[in-house]
């Protein structure tokens, strides 16, 4: 990393646009400014974690591990699905960061939205791991092979940019079918077809519009249209009827 | 069934699972989102417990043991790929024969390398490390495999409110029969009753206990973390010498994570990461593995450590990372409240047993611990109770 100075940059003011909403109390929901100190590192959720320890004890967003790795503290940051733990907010190149939660969920309060929905079609047994990639000149051992956490942190940005997700309620999303088509991966070949039945039923891939938008915000690389475009392709060759959930 | 409230939605998590599986009535308050404020927040090392044979040999000890049980009853939630500690400076190298000693005292297998050795496995660490032994470290998803013990403590029964804030203790005399809390999101407070009040607020332990006007031994150690994009490596890589400051590299899906500096605050509130800890976490870190330095950061933030205070002006580093529970009865007078603080994420079970098995003396019962065996449900389980 190169260190430019030990001097801070001179902090900047900027405005935080946060769409509030308590149910009963700030209903329906309308917009609250704060403003806050910025320095070149500062992450939105940083600005928000300040906001809620100095102006608003009050105010509801999710966060946990501030690095990419939980998925919790996913909102739309001037009108675009992204974590706030890995947004610079100088990087926006804003006076104002404009804050909404997620789209398509259940709100429960300010930045905080109902996720049980999101779980939906992903089976909590779906394995979590997977070979990690080989380092190049590594001896990795066959018989002991590097595991790592699948790269989707189940985030929900892609299923709040998606199109047919809000067109289509029963659409299972671009987060399951990416979960579906990385577990297809480790199953055999009976539960592989059981998969690819679900994927090509009328909840499943057919309801993709391909507006990829799923593929840009993700956050962590995940590209879900890849794997939604798989799975359609894998469901014409075999012929998968459809079923009839 | 006596009905036990927890303060605090981190290591709580762990408590709640055992209280549910004894058989306890048990209800957990968080003033955020859960684990949003230091169990979620660290590297995500579960630690063979060879970080700490140099000064700490009970935490290594406490470490191994649970790291072992973790893989049992969270396995998905792990990497399993190993740590190594490596001897860059002939100083470094002078620490390994007591690092082994220390390992085998503490019963961790440690199994010393060439460096030769070590380059085949992790070909980008340094190349002039002179040594290096292999430890059972691991990654855990910070975030999921503590969403596993509160999504089995909720498939058990016990009622998890987040957003819920306590603003003071009810007491009748001397005696803490629940809490006062202030609902975020419909804005009202109210009181909630119990027969007993645990105090799980870690780093923040220190409020709760001053509402019941008694004091814990609770030191804020806030550090700063840095995330990198890439897998530098497949093992956690530590520096072998005695803990200090930018001395680990930890793994995880597709980045990896410097790690740490510490020092003592009043405030566990700590929000921002002083720029010069990142850059020394940068120079310290590509000591290990050079790439490093051509890196830029993909996040950088902080958290408190929840410190057992032994005396002041002590090295951050080489405070005991081990943890305790305090009955208030027995120690201040104040019936009704136990506050369990110290201790780290890889013995959040651990720190749950013990807390647990003084409930159950407390409440006169006879139940056993049973989180060791068994398997913790998917953590999606949370949000899918009804499958």
């Amino acid at each position: 990393m190169k260190i430019e100075t030990t001097e801070k940059k001179p902090w900047r003011q900027i405005e935080f646009r946060i769409e509030r909403f308590k149910p009963g109390r700030i209903d329906p929901p309308r917009f609250q400014s704060f403003r806050v100190a910025v320095d070149d590192q500062m992450s939105v959720l940083d600005g928000l974690e300040q906001i809620r320890l100095r102006q608003d004890a009050g105010l509801m967003y999710r966060h946990s591990c501030h690095h990419s790795a939980c998925g919790t503290c996913a909102c739309r940051i001037n009108g675009v699905e992204r974590l706030a733990c890995t947004t610079r907010i100088l990087s926006l190149n804003t006076e104002t960061v404009v804050l909404e939660p997620l789209r398509g969920f259940p709100r429960l309060g300010d930045l905080v939205v109902e996720m049980t929905a999101f779980y939906r079609d992903i089976d909590p047994a779906w394995s979590l791991l997977t070979p990690a990639e080989p380092i190049h000149g590594a001896a990795d051992p066959a018989e002991d092979p590097s595991l790592r956490l699948e790269a989707c942190i189940e985030c929900g940005c892609c299923v709040s940019s998606c199109p047919a997700a809000h067109r289509h309620a029963e659409f299972m999303g671009p987060a399951a079918l990416a979960a579906l088509h990385r577990q297809m991966a480790k199953v055999d070949a009976a539960r592989q077809h059981d998969l690819l039945a679900a994927a090509a039923s009328p909840r499943g891939e057919r309801l993709c519009e391909r507006a990829l938008n799923c593929s840009r915000v993700c956050p962590t690389d995940v590209y879900p249209a890849r794997h939604i475009a798989d799975l359609r392709r894998r469901a014409k060759a075999s012929g998968t009827p459809p079923s009839l959930k | 069934m006596e009905h036990i409230l927890i303060i605090g939605g981190g290591v709580g998590g762990s408590l709640a699972h055992d209280l549910t599986l004894r058989g306890y009535r048990v209800t957990l308050v968080e003033r955020g989102e859960l684990l949003s404020g230091t169990t979620g927040r660290h590297h995500g090392l579960l630690h063979s417990g060879g970080r700490y044979v140099f000064h700490d040999a009970e935490t290594a000890r406490e470490c191994y043991e649970e790291n072992r049980i973790l893989r049992h009853i969270a396995s998905e939630a792990i990497e399993p790929n190993g740590g190594l500690f490596i001897a860059l400076t002939d100083e470094d190298l002078s620490h390994r024969d007591r690092f082994l000693e220390g390992c085998i005292a503490a019963g961790i297998p440690a199994a010393p390398l060439s460096p030769r050795q070590a380059l085949a496995r992790e070909p980008t660490l340094n190349p002039a490390l002179l040594a290096a032994v292999r430890v059972p470290d691991a990654v855990m998803d910070a975030w999921r495999l503590a969403m596993a013990f509160f999504a089995t403590a909720r498939a058990n029964g016990a009622v998890i409110r987040t957003f819920c804030e306590v603003t003071d203790l009810k007491m009748f005399g001397r005696q803490v029969a629940g809490v006062r809390v202030i609902d975020h999101r419909s804005g009202l407070s109210e009181t909630i009753g119990a027969d007993l009040v645990v105090n799980a607020a870690g780093p923040w332990s220190g409020r709760i206990a001053a509402m019941a006007g008694i004091g814990v031994p609770i030191q804020p150690g806030p550090g700063v973390m840095v995330a990198v994009r890439g897998r530098v490596t497949q093992a956690v890589v530590n520096r072998l010498h005695p803990a200090g400051e930018g001395d680990i590299i930890v793994p995880q899906r597709r980045l990896s994570v410097l790690g740490t500096t510490a020092w003592l605050a009043d405030d566990p509130d700590q929000v921002t990461a002083p720029a010069e800890h990142v850059a020394r976490l940068f120079a310290l870190c590509a000591e290990l593995v050079p790439a490093v330095a051509a890196m830029t950061p993909h996040a950088v933030w902080s958290a408190s450590r929840p410190l057992l205070q032994s005396s002041p002006n002590q090295d951050p580093f080489a405070i005991s990372r081990t943890f305790d529970c305090f009955d208030h009865a027995a120690r201040d007078g104040i019936e009704g409240l136990v506050t369990l603080i110290g201790g780290k994420a890889t013995t959040m079970r651990a720190m749950a047993e013990q807390t647990a098995d003084l409930i159950v003396r407390k409440t006169g019962r006879d139940f056993a611990c049973r989180t060791r065996e068994t398997v913790l449900l998917p953590y999606r389980r949370y949000w899918r109770g009804d499958i």
